[in-house]
């Protein structure tokens, strides 16, 4: 039995705390009072050296006390702590408890902690902490769909208004009079008009993208390009796996690789090609990312077996989906705010390397 | 009675609560109400004739403002993923987790659940992405703590899962 501490066990008892200490065969014994919520909870344990009948009274204390008995084995001074867990008491009210395992003296003790006002408090910071998130996640995606759909929207215009401005050519060639020809004249000038529309429309991106930096739009902030992309291949790993593709890493990236960019931004951009390169890979074959650096930049190259003109505006063969379009468009837009730039060539030996340039942070462009 | 323990996993706000709440106690509520720690619920089901014990480990979403402790995964015998179909973002976080989950205590029977059914309008999930896990051999069900559709199945389903798993 521990020694009895009259005063600092009623500290405890004030303050909500139930201290059990360990004995010779392994018990936890209540040492001083139990508070009012522990008589309530566990009536067995309420007497001064009760036994916390630990299997019966909780699971989740009996799951906490192997990581409690590793850290009695331990050196003295280590402590572990549960986290909050909910316990149901004899009225059906929801207990919030917290428990501490800890060395005092060479006595394992197991400290449990009823939650009071400070938890409540946290409770309140993360409710709307995560509904803010939600609400963020919702707006995001109900934006990115009005994005998609303005795209489709504006892609279908320009291709109406291709057909208008040939057959407006083809007119143009044949013998008309001064007066047909004025009135061509007239719809080739709505026709650049309404081209010129769509342009704005599409470039609605890039103002966006400027409106968060004000001014001119330019990013003069260091990012960990290392960094980035280590991130940007943990997002994409599981998704290469569930596809079976192989995800080829860089060999030696190190711990930095500052160059100017957004870092939220150049993750994205990484995390975009490296999904577009999946997307266009087939399983058990194997994209790789490389990174090499010049006098000024630095050079991502994401190499892939399919060939596909990825970062064109418009792919003759095989049409990228929305989706593809608008993410290579933010990937344009994004390092271009940077000075940076992308673009694809051929892969030796066949497929396509989509690479993106960035300055060196440091560097002058 | 066998007992076995399943655990709750996925991020904040796919609606794990609600569904141990309506699988337990037939309750809904539409008020959001965020889990901090954890609440263990029982209740026995009949699977073959016999009775099984249900441990269920309710664990508070895995965000960035709380990480899963993957202490509470001890002893698990199976889990449900959770995600929410109208979000498609936590499917990605749900896999993302799945994979610490494995790691920390290997395979063991699992499904994926796609909650808030009831909301067909705003169903926003990648079918192409569900295609290729169950492909895999995924076991993927969708449900709605709302209205009931699909829960108590999925809780049989894991329950017969695990028991013939051993």
């Amino acid at each position: 039995m521990p020694s009895e501490d009259s005063s600092s066990s009623a500290v405890l008892e004030a303050l909500g705390y139930a201290l059990f200490v360990r004995d010779e065969v392994g018990a936890l014994r209540l040492a001083g009072h139990a508070p009012a919520w522990l008589a309530e909870l566990w009536p067995a344990a309420r007497s001064a050296g009760a036994e916390l009948p630990v299997a019966d009274a909780s699971p989740f204390l009996e799951n906490f006390l192997i990581d409690a008995c590793e850290c009695w084995s331990a050196d003295a001074g280590r402590r572990v702590e549960s986290g909050p867990w909910v316990e149901q008491d004899a009225a059906s009210g929801e207990v919030q408890l917290q428990a501490r395992a800890l060395t005092v003296a060479g006595r394992a003790c197991l400290l449990i902690e009823r939650l009071g006002a400070a938890f409540a408090s946290q409770v309140a910071v993360l409710q709307k902490a995560r509904e803010t998130v939600i609400a963020l996640q919702r707006l995001d995606a109900e934006i990115q769909k009005k994005e998609i759909l303005v795209h489709c929207l504006a892609g279908d215009l320009s291709g109406a208004l291709g057909n208008i401005v040939t057959s407006l050519r083809l007119i143009e060639l044949e013998r008309n009079s001064p007066q047909t020809l004025q009135l061509l004249n007239l719809a080739m000038r709505g026709a650049q008009e309404q081209r010129s529309l769509i342009d704005k429309v599409l470039g609605l991106f890039p103002d966006e993208l400027s409106g968060l930096y004000g001014g001119t739009g330019e990013i003069r902030a260091r990012a960990n390009l290392a960094g980035a992309l280590n991130l940007s291949i943990e997002k994409v790993t599981a998704s290469f796996s569930e596809k079976g593709v192989r995800l080829a890493k860089p060999d030696a990236l190190g711990d930095e690789i500052a160059v100017v960019a957004d870092s939220a931004h150049i993750e994205r951009v990484l995390e975009n090609l490296l999904r577009n390169a999946l997307e266009h890979t087939p399983t058990g074959a194997e994209v790789a990312a490389r990174v090499s650096e010049e006098a000024d930049a630095v050079l991502v190259m994401i190499e892939f077996p399919h060939e596909a003109p990825l970062t064109s505006r418009s792919a003759p063969s095989s049409a990228p989906t929305p989706e593809v379009l608008l993410r290579m468009r933010f990937c344009r837009i994004a390092l271009e705010s940077c000075h940076g730039e992308m673009g694809s060539r051929p892969r030796e030996g066949g497929g396509t390397c989509v690479w993106v340039r960035l300055p060196k942070w440091g560097s002058s462009e | 009675m066998i007992q076995k323990k399943i655990c709750m996993i996925g991020t904040s706000g796919v609606g794990k609560t609600s569904l141990v709440s309506r699988f337990v106690s037939s309750i809904f509520a539409d008020k959001y109400l965020t889990t901090v720690g954890v609440k263990i619920d029982k209740k026995t089901v009949q699977v073959d004739g016999a009775d099984v014990m249900l441990m269920i480990w309710d664990l508070a979403g895995d965000d960035d403002f709380q990480r899963l402790q993957t202490s509470y995964l001890r002893g698990s015998s199976g889990y449900l993923l959770v995600a929410d179909g109208t979000r498609r973002v936590t499917l990605d976080m749900a896999l993302q987790v799945q994979e610490r989950v494995v790691a920390a205590i290997g395979a063991v029977p699992f499904i994926l659940v796609l909650n808030k059914a009831d909301l067909a309008p705003e169903w926003d999930m990648d079918a192409q992405r569900l295609a290729s896990l169950a492909a895999g051999g995924w076991k993927i069900v969708k449900t709605s703590a709302k209205d009931g559709s699909g829960v108590e199945e999925t809780f049989a389903d894991l329950s017969r899962m695990m028991v013939s798993q051993k």
